[in-house]
């Protein structure tokens, strides 16, 4: 798992629970909301798809961490690498 | 916080979330809770799912029971803002599939005074500020305080919208005329509105606005019933809920009507805050919801033709024969002083089907008990009665001459009315109360840990606030503790 591939997995998932937003311009340093229209609820849906899909668990008081593709990264990062030893 | 985790439950019987009602709040949590691989059961006591808003067929031809409007439509100026977005998005039901056609153009109507709207929202302001000059200043203060008011947070003031009207506006004509239409899109309190959701369904109906989905409800309904059957979510119709067991401060089983026990981590009730607490084994001490006391009489007419062709362009109809709004259980079977007209069929472009039917629906405010009293043979005779009355009534509200009305009536091919009974058989609600209680619990919180109400009495109605409603709930009162 790199960072990389992390950033393309959001991206991804993005793209399933928002298929009209437009996402081949996303820059990684900004903050999504405000280059997304994602409100509280589709981060809602983030985490979950994280869980579902990667077996990953964000707690509640961490969701802020998904702010951007590289907030995401460098949180999931770890998260992904632990998961794939265990 | 929470105990649940997916798919990993004690016994092969015991569910994650167990839901009564398959309305439309308990169908939207039900495929939340499904979609994140939870192990959902949805109990109904019908043979088909939608509750207040479902379908039928009648004489040959199909009908929808609650569909004058699906409002929230994403306008050009409210797009994704809107609710109805979000939630689409939220069951991953693309908005496009619900072909939505849009109303032609709406009105509410007092005496002599009349404000037109349409899905754009700035047309309704200049109609408001032609019909009322000297109220422009004043209505655009209370623009800018409903802007300002958190309506849709969980713990949004419910202040009487009837005091802030006051307060806000010189011209009471103004204030009447704008209770109206939210009244009856979604007040559970007799004579008032609750402020949060009237700046809600003001939103919903004025910013942004009017349609109704090419195939009626189905085109909801439909997808949301495949989408339980993919998810694996279990669904048993025609299986009433006869008790809800508590013990101290959580809930332990449900009971069916058929005897059957069953048990769930969580459980979410849809079928209104007074009606859970009916269910609750033992009794609770305290009832914490009031009683709603305001019901309705639809009479649907069948006719021939095109509305157009009858002169009738516009799609919605409020109607109220003086200055004053009574927003009331009223003391006789029908109050035929104010309604709600719509002709569904002017939604989107007109069809140029010579042999067309189109339909006109007509609402007023109705009493619950006078209905419920009389014996089936009455019952009949005043559904009959009324039906005449009704449609005499409602025509004089649209462009109509006088003698038209017997060749309207000699076009009406069927009619089709229902009454506070029938919306008691729907939802099981008490006294027929259309919106419920007025006492809401917009978080859909109880007073045990594992119980959450949501819908109607969660406070958010209407088919979209339903929906909503029930995908808050199963959000933050569920996935988020996951
Ligand atoms: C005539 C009419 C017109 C309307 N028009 C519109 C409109 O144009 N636009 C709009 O947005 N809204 C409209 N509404 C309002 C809208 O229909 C409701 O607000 C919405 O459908 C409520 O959904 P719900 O899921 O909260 O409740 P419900 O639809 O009441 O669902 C509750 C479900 O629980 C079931 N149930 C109850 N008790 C039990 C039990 N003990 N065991 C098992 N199941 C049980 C009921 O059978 C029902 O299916 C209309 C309503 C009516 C009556």
């Amino acid at each position: 798992m790199n960072k990389d591939k992390i950033k393309q997995i959001v991206l991804d998932i993005i793209a399933e629970i928002a298929p009209d937003e437009v996402l081949t311009d996303v820059k990684p340093e900004i903050r999504l909301r405000d280059q997304l229209d994602l409100d509280s609820m589709d981060f809602l849906d983030i985490v979950m798809e994280l869980r579902k899909q990667h077996g990953i668990d964000v707690p509640e008081g961490e969701y802020r961490e998904l702010e951007s593709l590289d907030s995401c990264a460098n949180y999931l990062l770890p998260k992904f690498e632990t998961g794939a030893t265990a | 916080m929470s105990t649940v985790s997916p798919k990993d439950s004690t016994a092969d019987s015991h569910y994650d979330v167990i839901i009564i009602g398959a309305g439309l709040s308990g169908l939207s949590s039900a495929v939340r809770l499904g979609m994140f691989g939870l192990k959902v059961l949805l109990l109904e006591k019908h043979y088909i799912v939608g509750g207040l808003n479902s379908f039928y067929a009648k004489g040959g031809r199909k009908f929808d029971v609650g569909l004058h409007a699906l409002t929230n439509f994403p306008s050009p100026s409210s797009g994704k803002s809107s609710p109805l977005f979000k939630l689409c998005r939220q069951l991953r039901i693309p908005l496009d599939s619900l072909a939505l056609q849009e109303q032609t153009s709406s009105r509410i109507t007092f005496g002599t005074t009349d404000l037109r709207f349409t899905n754009n929202f700035d047309f309704f302001i200049s109609e408001i500020e032609r019909v009322f000059p000297h109220e422009q200043e004043r209505f655009h203060r209370l623009l800018s305080k409903m802007e300002n008011f958190p309506a849709y947070s969980v713990d949004a003031e419910e202040l009487s919208t009837r005091n802030i009207l006051a307060e806000e506006l010189n011209d009471p004509l103004l204030a009447e005329m704008l209770l109206c239409p939210t009244c009856y899109y979604g007040s559970a309190r007799e004579n008032d509105i609750d402020f949060p959701t009237f700046v809600m369904l003001f939103d919903a109906i004025f910013k942004q606005g009017l349609a109704r989905p090419e195939k009626g409800i189905r085109a909801l309904l439909d997808p949301l019933t495949s989408k339980l059957k993919e998810l694996g979510v279990e669904r048993k119709m025609n299986t009433p809920v006869k008790a809800v067991h508590a013990e101290e401060d959580r809930i332990t089983k449900i009971e069916l009507e058929n005897g059957e026990y069953l048990t769930a981590t969580h459980y979410i009730s849809t079928c209104g805050g007074l009606e859970t607490e009916t269910l609750l084994q033992p009794p609770p001490q305290t009832k914490n919801f009031e009683i709603g006391r305001f019901s309705i009489i639809e009479s649907i007419s069948v006719f021939e033709g095109h509305p157009k062709a009858w002169g009738w362009d516009e799609t919605v109809v409020f109607f109220n024969d003086s200055d004053s709004f009574s927003y009331n259980e009223p003391k006789e079977l029908v109050d035929l002083h104010s309604g709600v007209i719509c002709i569904p069929n002017n939604y989107g472009l007109p069809s140029l089907d010579q042999k067309q039917e189109s339909k006109l629906r007509v609402t007023h405010p109705a009493n619950y008990s006078l209905w419920s009293a009389l014996n089936e043979e009455s019952y009949a005779g005043q559904k009959k009665i009324w039906e005449g009355k009704i449609l005499e009534n409602g025509l004089r509200y649209l462009p109509t001459i006088k003698e038209k009305v017997a060749k309207f009536k000699s076009k009406t091919r069927m009619t089709d009315t229902f009454t506070p009974r029938t919306i008691k058989k729907f939802t099981s609600h008490e006294n027929g109360a259309l919106y419920g209680s007025p006492t809401k619990r917009r978080d859909g919180a109880t007073s045990f840990q594992n119980l959450f109400l949501a819908g109607t009495d969660q406070g958010y109605v209407g088919i979209v606030g339903a929906m909503l409603g029930g995908i808050a709930v199963a959000n933050n009162q569920i996935l988020r503790n996951l």
